[in-house]
């Protein structure tokens, strides 16, 4: 078991520079998720992990191990890929032994392992068929059952999920919590899909243009994003903001309120232009209000998504009990606590504590 | 309604395709299917094309198994046969080669395809000079490395060698084709998930690509072997079948015998085409089956 550790990891391909210098902690025993929009390197940062792509500079290393030049089979790692990878002419056995047979292991050591690992997947009763038969969800456990058989330091995962229906990718994301609950090694895993982010990962990390953004437990980026873009990409339905300018030592916000809000943290000058985010279920809906104008109600059930307007054109979405949304329409007011909302300098989008 | 509109609104969907098929079966059944058993018939005749046909029943066959040239074609159309397999891993060779991303890779590609292009007739000249004892390259490289030049297409023992050269000049090119057309569709991922998995090299090629190159090695398999026993073109060209029926093979005798300058023994060669006609039928059993398989593996 080992954690992983990044200095200053640079890729570069001719003279663009596509990871900036990462540094990066990952625990021992840590589930890490990357995420971030397409095109943030996410992924190439997992495969400079793995070894498939080049690090360009800096240094990485696993555990004590300084593993930057070294082959990918002599990392320790296994990798679940997006697209499965099974090879289509080998059967579910095979394919998940297939390494340990290239390697010369003993083969009653290779059997017991590609045992227990389908006791884990619950892959018994497969394991002559080949991926052709299995439907996504089976073949992506086969995929994540050839990663367990070898035994590695780490498990990188790059979207495993994404190529797999809604319902299952739920499921999924549960085996994989539970995978790594009872292996308890270091994974790696990289997503766009911030929910699967919130609900895997101990530590998060948000990447944007092959810089990192922010670093935390899920609810530590939740609460307490560092700056607008993190604050937009986590959470769901995502943050509203809206333009705001400090007027008098108060926050003057005409999309949320006519009335200027104070708030207990440093404010910069006067006549500073702020942006103010808040998320949609810290807002109330005031029903004898005339602020904004409900364009849309979107019933999701127990919680209803309602789209505002705002006299000065902003939208800003906010989650109503269903008993609450019943009834709402045309005109209404918006009700909220002055310490939930979050401050970001309009210029730089950093958050202003 | 009419009855006929009727019967075309109710059936639409199950007469539509014979309707496409239609051309495309007459065309068949006209030139391929029903000349295959007017050959069959023909072979139980004499007959010298024009004048009145004889019926001698298995005469021509029985002959065929008195006639030397007849199974020296037929022992060269084995050597074709085995040898042309070559083009197979050839072809791979060089797609595997040529398989990626330099400057000018198209060019070299091309420049790679090219023998398929030509025509068989222009490779056939191409050999033939370069076989030639005098002043083709093969023979004044010889010289130059201090042996004596080998008239190779009138050496009774190197004749069929030298033409299957030629011969899997544009047949590598062709296979080249299709193994790089199959390469394109290789997972990357499961190369890199082979990596992670420590194969590299040989054992990459045997367990990784070549399996999920197999619908390219099936047909360069069946294009090749088709190929070797159809040859003629370049026996024609390259040795008219000789030095004395040494680089006979059966397409070409069969052609000898029936249309040219020895006689126009119809009924003979008519015999000599059903015989390499059921050599091939079992390929083309063997590709059927196969087809047949997949099919309803689906």
């Amino acid at each position: 078991m080992a954690g992983i550790t990044l200095n200053k990891a640079i890729k570069r391909y001719g003279a663009v520079d596509v990871i900036h210098g990462i540094d990066l902690e990952i625990e021992d025993g840590e589930f890490c998720v990357l995420v971030g929009p397409s095109g943030c390197g996410k992924s190439t940062l997992l495969r400079m992990v793995a070894g498939l792509e080049e690090t360009s500079g800096g240094d990485i290393h696993i555990g004590s191990r300084n593993v930057t030049r070294l082959d990918p089979a002599a990392r320790g790692v296994s990798m679940v890929f997006q697209t499965y990878a099974l090879y289509p002419h080998m059967t579910v056995a095979e394919n998940m032994s297939f390494g340990l047979r290239m390697n010369g292991h003993p083969k009653a050591e290779i059997a017991a392992k590609v045992k227990a690992a389908a006791d884990i997947l619950k892959l018994n009763d497969y394991l002559e068929r080949k991926p052709k038969a299995l439907s996504g969800g089976q073949r992506q456990r086969v995929a994540i059952g050839r990663a367990i058989v070898r035994g590695p330091e780490v498990f990188l995962f790059d979207e495993p999920l994404s190529n797999l229906d809604a319902e299952l990718r739920v499921e999924m994301r549960v085996e994989i919590a539970r995978l790594h609950k009872e292996i308890g090694a270091t994974m790696v895993y990289v997503t766009h899909d911030q929910v699967e982010a919130m609900t895997l990962a101990d530590k998060i990390v948000v990447l944007r243009s092959g810089r990192i953004e922010q670093v935390g437990t899920p609810l530590d980026l939740y609460h307490d994003p560092d700056n607008r873009f993190v604050a937009g990409f986590i959470g769901s339905p995502a943050m509203n903001f809206v333009k705001a300018t400090v007027r008098d030592g108060r926050v003057h916000a005409p999309g949320l309120s006519d009335e200027a809000f104070a708030v207990d943290i440093a404010l910069p000058p006067n006549g500073t232009d702020l942006l103010v985010g808040v998320r949609p279920h810290h807002i109330a809906i005031d029903p004898q209000g005339a602020s904004h104008t409900l364009i849309v109600k979107e019933a999701l059930g127990a919680m209803f998504h309602a789209y505002l307007e705002a006299p000065t054109g902003e939208r800003i979405v906010v989650e109503v009990p269903e008993a609450e949304a019943v009834g709402l329409q045309g005109e209404v007011g918006l009700r909220m606590g002055p310490d939930r909302l979050l401050l970001f300098d309009a210029r730089t989008e950093l958050r202003l504590r | 309604m009419s009855y006929v509109t009727r019967v075309w609104q109710d059936h639409k969907t199950t007469i539509t395709p014979w309707l496409f098929l239609l051309p495309g079966i007459l065309m068949f059944a006209i030139y391929i299917v029903i000349p295959i058993f007017q050959s069959i018939a023909i072979s139980f005749y004499r007959w010298d094309g024009l004048g009145e046909k004889t019926f001698i029943g298995l005469e021509n066959y029985r002959e065929l198994m008195r006639d030397d040239i007849f199974f020296t074609a037929l022992q060269n159309n084995v050597i074709w046969l085995v040898l042309y397999l070559l083009a197979l891993p050839a072809g791979l060779f060089l797609a595997l080669f040529l398989n990626q991303t330099t400057r000018g890779i198209r060019i070299y590609k091309s420049l790679f395809f090219f023998p398929f292009v030509i025509s068989q007739v222009v490779v056939g000249l191409v050999f033939s000079w370069f076989y030639d004892p005098s002043f083709g390259l093969f023979n004044t490289g010889l010289m130059k490395i201090g042996l004596s030049p080998i008239p190779v297409l009138a050496d009774e023992r190197f004749v069929t060698y030298g033409v299957i050269i030629a011969g899997l000049w544009p047949q590598i090119a062709y296979c080249m084709i299709l193994y790089l057309t199959g390469l394109n569709a290789v997972d990357g991922e499961q190369i890199e998930a082979a990596r992670l998995d420590n194969v590299r090299g040989w054992r990459m090629l045997w367990y990784v690509i070549l399996p999920q190159l197999r619908p390219a090695t099936f047909i360069a398999l069946v294009v090749t072997v088709i190929g070797a026993l159809r040859s003629f073109d370049l026996i024609s060209i390259m040795t008219g079948g000789g030095p004395w029926g040494s680089s006979q093979v059966l397409a070409y005798y069969m052609y000898e015998q029936a249309f040219s300058e020895y006689g126009f023994r119809m009924g003979y060669g008519a015999a000599i085409a059903v015989v390499l006609f059921a050599i091939m039928l079992i390929y083309i059993g063997f590709f059927l089956a196969k087809m047949y398989r997949d099919e309803k593996g689906r």
